[in-house]
């Protein structure tokens, strides 16, 4: 195989240095060497060791004699093979003596021609061979090692992981992740120059806490790092360690690290780090803990959300999701009236049975397949409520939600006009729950969305209100007809008999002047607490669970 | 200056030095009178005069190297002989070498000033 980067040097002579107080011996080699290479000549160490200092950007070989004045050969020898910015030129030493190659080699010289010189085709071949060798280990090394942290890279670590494998395959391992938290945070803190000297001195930290002849690490992608290391139970003191003496140059840098320990070497490579990783990104979001150790119940977590996902198309042709409707009462009169329903997905799952939307939903949020459930459900709702239309004499609106995730989708407002027309509904039948913190996340992109869809004719509710972080200031201005209150909200005001803070939510949507709407109201007492503080609407389990559209007509008739 | 032959004749091994210098004649002719100021010639026996036994070492050593890539036989003989007494610091009488080995060299300087 003909590497193609020395073909870049096809046309262009290479330099050596030829250091050799004997000038018989230099004219020698000059002449043997004078048509492929450019010789630069030294007459003793000291002359050598300058033309290293000032030409070892340019100088492809050393062939250096042992025995000169000043500096000896085997001591230049070892000077330059002990500094890093000369220790790449490959030196070969000129030797009468048997007994200096072997020490020349331990010093670090590639190769040794003995004296009397051999032909000059042996000569040139070995000279050859140790150019060739060293621009070729030159190359892996550039890129092997990432700039920044001089750990390996992505690919090469991968590589050396699996050859210390080959060569100790009884030795226990461990696979660490190790991130920076909030990196981007601290990229616009202390800017990108900072940054790279906060990598390079974690990568520093790390070597001096994972030894080489144990461990092997990684610089993966910006602030991540993999380390491949004998199994040990001192991580915890180690990230401590490393985290000391960053924050004793960055303050406030927190590390973390997820370990997938004792790895199971029948599981390829990649596969132990992404163990790693999963067990890493349980840290995301926790603020108490810097370290987490991958365990079967995340596993057991991560196949449980693969089978969902895996199970999506199926379940979608099958007709695996159901929709449920809840009934909102207005309690507003001296007696509840049906006044709405919330539309609510459910799967009878063929073999996991019913499962909850809660374990679902924000995994279809992350991978898009949340479009597909949500069209799904806006469609049998639709068709539902059109159902109920020919049926009933009773009217009243359904709610759907729109997840976080649609709020992106430049079409949404078309999508739910096409579901409307195709089933023959209004749009007023057909309410939209958008949660308070989609509001929060882009704000004033989402509000001109929701703004959109309201002028189109849609009734907006703020689903979860009392979850999200709306600022006061900012609630005046958002587009909605009404406020949908936090669950969980009401059941910690009702179980720490704190009702002011419900009084004053209920308060705010007195002044929004739109109506309130509790949900997951369990308790006589909460319904009746709710109807003294104003709120207009109820939901929960106090009335109906919810159910099955045959069960739900009962509320219809 | 010498004819190849001549050399040959004075014991030089002739065809493993022109093997050695691709065949040519001239630059191994040329190369052959640069011996003669080789300052080692001089610190060898200096140094076995004064019983510096390393230094003579080095200059013997060196004096090899040089001798050996010409192949100028007759002197490397008693060169390489003396460099290994001198490795070892064998306790011998270096001077009758030291006086074979400038002899020889004569012989050969004989060869380019005699015409």
């Amino acid at each position: 195989m003909t590497n193609p980067a020395t073909n870049l040097f096809e046309d262009g002579k290479r330099t050596i240095l030829v250091a050799d107080d004997e000038f018989i011996n230099r004219e020698i080699l000059s002449q043997m060497l004078k048509d492929d290479y450019d010789i630069i000549t030294a007459e003793d160490g000291e002359q050598a060791y300058e033309i290293i200092k000032t030409h070892s950007k340019t100088i492809s070989l050393v062939l250096l004699d042992l025995i000169m004045p000043k500096i000896g050969g085997l001591e230049l020898l070892s000077t330059i093979k002990n500094q890093n910015e000369y220790s790449g030129i490959p030196v070969i030493v000129l030797t009468t003596d048997q007994e200096s190659e072997v020490v020349s080699l331990n010093t670090g010289a590639s190769d040794f021609i003995p004296k009397p010189y051999p032909r000059q085709s042996v000569v040139k071949a070995r000279i050859h061979r140790a150019i060739e060798l060293s621009e070729d280990r030159q190359i892996i090394s550039d890129t092997q090692n990432d700039i920044i942290t001089g750990l390996y890279n992505g690919e090469y670590f991968y590589e050396y992981a699996e050859a210390f494998d080959k060569y100790h395959p009884e030795t226990d391992m461990d696979a660490i992740v190790l991130g920076i938290n909030n990196y981007q945070v601290l990229l616009e803190r202390y800017g990108k120059e900072k940054c790279i000297e906060l990598l390079s001195l974690i990568a520093g930290e790390l070597k001096k806490q994972y030894p080489q002849d144990e461990a092997i690490l990684c610089h993966k992608e910006m602030d991540l790092f993999f380390i491949y290391c004998h199994h040990r139970e001192d991580h915890a003191e180690k990230l401590q360690n490393v985290s000391h003496a960053v924050d004793l140059v960055f303050s406030g840098v927190k590390l973390k690290m997820g370990i997938y320990k004792q790895i199971d070497k029948n599981l390829e490579l990649r596969n132990r780090f992404v163990r790693a990783r999963m067990a890493y990104d349980k840290l995301q979001g926790n603020y108490h803990d810097y370290l987490y150790y991958f365990d079967d119940e995340i596993l057991k977590k991560i196949l449980f959300e693969e089978q969902l996902c895996s199970d999506f198309k199926t379940a979608i042709c099958e007709e695996q999701f159901t929709v449920f409707f809840q009934p909102k009462f207005d309690i507003t009169g001296d007696t509840p009236v049906i006044a709405g329903a919330e539309a609510l997905v459910r799967w009878r799952h063929p073999s996991l049975d019913m499962i909850s939307p809660g374990l679902f939903v924000p995994l279809f949020e992350n991978n898009g397949l949340i479009y597909e459930l949500d069209d799904y459900v806006w469609h049998k709702t639709a068709a539902m409520i059109k159902e109920w239309r020919g049926k009933f004499d009773k009217k009243i609106p359904v709610s759907v939600n729109i997840s976080r995730a649609e709020m992106y989708d430049p079409n949404l407002a078309n999508r739910l006009l096409n579901i409307v027309e195709e089933n023959g509904i209004e749009i007023s039948d057909l309410h939209l729950e958008i949660t308070e913190s989609a509001y929060v996340s882009d704000s004033s992109m989402i509000i001109d969305r929701v703004e959109d869809l309201r002028k189109k004719g849609f009734f907006i509710e703020m689903d979860d209100f009392g979850s999200g972080y709306s600022s006061l200031n900012m609630i005046g201005e958002l587009p909605i007809d009404a406020l949908k209150l936090d669950m969980l909200f009401i059941r910690s005001a009702f179980k720490n008999h704190n009702m002011k803070m419900l009084d004053i939510v209920i308060d705010i949507a007195d002044c929004l002047e739109v109506p309130a709407i509790a949900e997951g109201v369990e308790t006589e007492e909460q319904y009746l607490k709710l109807k003294e503080s104003g709120c207009s609407l109820i939901q929960g389990y106090y009335f109906s669970k919810p159910l099955p559209a045959d069960e739900f007509a009962r509320f219809l008739q | 200056m010498p004819t190849i032959e001549e050399l040959k004749n004075y014991g030089a091994n002739t065809d493993e030095a022109l093997s050695r210098l691709m065949g040519n004649e001239s630059f191994y002719l040329m190369l052959i009178p640069k011996v003669f100021d080789d300052k080692n010639f001089d610190q060898l026996s200096a140094s076995i005069a004064e019983g510096d036994l390393d230094k003579a070492f080095e200059a013997a050593h060196s004096l090899k190297g040089v001798l050996g890539n010409l192949e100028l036989t007759p002197i490397l003989k008693p060169v390489i002989e003396i460099t290994e007494l001198l490795r070892h610091k064998e306790q011998a009488d270096y001077a009758p070498l030291v006086e074979e080995i400038l002899k020889q060299k004569e012989a050969l300087m004989s060869l380019f000033t005699d015409r």
